[in-house]
């Protein structure tokens, strides 16, 4: 096949986008076990980590710059090299989040919101983009559509745990107020940014069924 | 036209025939999701100033178009792409029936023109080539003035009367024969960079101001439909975007039909691109960004890709 060279640097950038989102799949984890048992170290990992997370990301995103202006890809070779580009957007603000939940990990008091399931909520965030990424690499438009139906249910999940804090914040308005409230907030925020991890993951999946099929439907 | 530096590019820019056929092969049957006659359905916002419909053509035995329908957009760009012997140029000669001069072809179908079919019999020749101009590959301007090259075609057509016999007759229309060579080196762009020598032998221009010099000279004739066959692949790359911007703002004005081996080029200037495969078949014809972002067919996806070639 004519291009060997050029098919060659195409597999590279996919290869290169999903170990990219490994590392921020594995950051996300990292930052969640770290909330989980209050790991300093761990945390402080995940923080640093992060650097690392934006070094693969520009220089994949390089990458497709220079295939752009090189080899001026065309057809689903375009396609291809363009939702990557924008993937490995989502990937890094995903890196970014995870860097959000490690910096909130150790003031975080686990037992006053006990009912509310945070790490059940991440680790369906994390398996939302660990589900868009494995789409993506193997063109697979059936687990595109998969991902933005789940993120109903991470949706909804978030939802119900937010209410829970404040409703549990209401009726605990009479005793150690400023303590629930510092709690609740940093819950409240981390239940956003996990709901902000899944959107990221449906937005790769919309990018990689944009890529397979040209199909728009998940980006409107 | 020098087939040689044809041969060349092809190689060097990996499009040459023979070579990787196996994905052709196995995605044959792809190709057929849209007929020919659903391209000839696929409406586009203007009018066809040129309609063909099952044209086939061979040279003696060799069958090198088959069945190609197309309608021609008025006023915009039409590319054709493909690899090389698939039959793009040939098709292009049978716009304006320049395959003619070729003995051992022989055309079947029909190519209307404004509704009228080109090869009827009675069609004037002249005229029609007068309609439908060729701009070739290598510049080929006559060795004689800037002026002369423009005047050629409108004093032999009898449009302008010039000489010793004219002017005794107080015929001589100088003044017409200024305006036009005016107006057709602007339209070609090349007005600011020659007024000043229009006396001066035409082979002293540089390539690219040859290439458009002929572009002048074809226009001066007032056609409607302009044929390139690989306008800019004998030229550097700043004639070349010089060339690039002419077509597209000739097609303003007039229906421009180019034959280019180089996909980029097809991709920046055409608005309608037909890429055309090996045996002579036209495999799809549709809007330039959606040949190049979303091909229907397997085979023109690994053709513009580099796939195979």
């Amino acid at each position: 096949m004519p291009r060997d060279g050029y098919r060659e640097r195409l597999e590279a950038l996919r290869r290169d986008v999903v170990s990219t989102g490994e590392v921020a799949v594995r950051r996300l984890r990292d930052a969640l076990t770290a909330l989980e048992q209050k790991d300093d170290e761990l945390a402080r990992r995940v923080i640093e980590g992060d650097a690392e997370v934006n070094a693969r990301y520009l220089g994949t995103e390089r990458d497709c710059i220079d295939l752009i202006a090189l080899q001026q890809p065309v057809a689903g070779d375009l396609r291809f090299v363009v939702a990557s580009f924008k993937i490995l957007t989502d990937l890094e603000r995903v890196g970014d989040l995870a860097t959000n939940i490690a910096d909130r990990a150790t003031e975080a008091r686990r037992d006053r919101f006990a009912e509310v399931d945070v790490q059940e909520i991440g680790a369906f965030a994390a398996s939302m983009v660990e589900d868009s990424l494995e789409a993506y690499g193997n063109e697979d438009v059936e687990a595109c559509r998969g991902v933005a139906e789940s993120d109903d249910v991470l949706d909804a999940r978030c939802e119900g745990a937010t209410r829970r804090v404040i409703r549990e914040l209401a009726d605990a308005a009479h005793e150690d107020a400023d303590g629930s409230v510092s709690d609740a907030k940093n819950l409240l925020l981390t239940v956003r940014d996990l709901e902000r991890v899944g959107d990221h993951g449906v937005n790769i999946a919309a990018r990689t069924l944009y890529m397979v099929e040209h199909e728009d439907e998940l980006l409107r | 036209m020098t087939e040689t530096t044809t041969e060349t590019e092809e190689q060097s820019t990996g499009t040459s025939v023979g070579s990787g056929d196996t994905d052709t092969r196995t995605t044959k049957g792809e190709s057929e999701e849209r007929t020919r006659d659903e391209w000839r359905e696929y409406s586009f916002s203007e009018d066809a100033i040129l309609s063909v419909d099952d044209l086939n053509v061979y040279y003696g035995d060799d069958h090198s178009l088959k069945d190609i329908s197309m309608d021609i957009p008025e006023k915009s760009v039409t590319a054709l792409i493909g690899p090389s012997g698939c039959g793009k140029s040939t098709f292009l000669r049978c716009l304006n029936r320049m395959n003619d001069r070729i003995k051992s072809a022989r055309v079947e179908g029909t190519v209307e023109y404004n509704g009228e079919d080109v090869y009827q019999d009675g069609t004037n020749l002249v005229e029609l080539r007068k309609r439908i101009g060729m701009v070739f590959q290598a510049p080929n301007p006559f060795p004689k003035s800037i002026r002369d090259n423009i005047a050629y075609g409108p004093r032999k057509h009898g449009d302008i009367n010039r000489g010793f016999v004219a002017s005794l007759l107080g015929r001589d229309d100088k003044e017409e024969e200024d305006e036009l060579v005016e107006e057709s080196l602007r339209k070609a762009a090349l007005w600011d960079e020659v007024n000043d020598r229009l006396d001066d032998n035409a082979l002293g221009l540089s390539g690219g101001q040859q290439q458009r010099l002929c572009i002048a000279r074809c226009l001066a004739v007032n056609p409607e439909v302009i044929l390139m066959d690989e306008p800019a692949s004998a030229l550097d790359p700043v004639a070349t975007s010089k060339i690039e911007d002419l077509i597209e703002e000739l097609a303003k004005e007039y229906t421009v039909v180019v034959v280019t081996h180089n996909m980029q080029q097809a991709a920046r200037i055409s608005d309608q691109t037909a890429v055309f495969l090996t045996g002579g078949e036209l495999v799809e014809y549709d809007e330039t960004d959606k040949i190049f972002e979303n091909p229907e067919s397997q085979r023109v996806e690994d053709y513009i890709t580099g796939k195979f070639g």
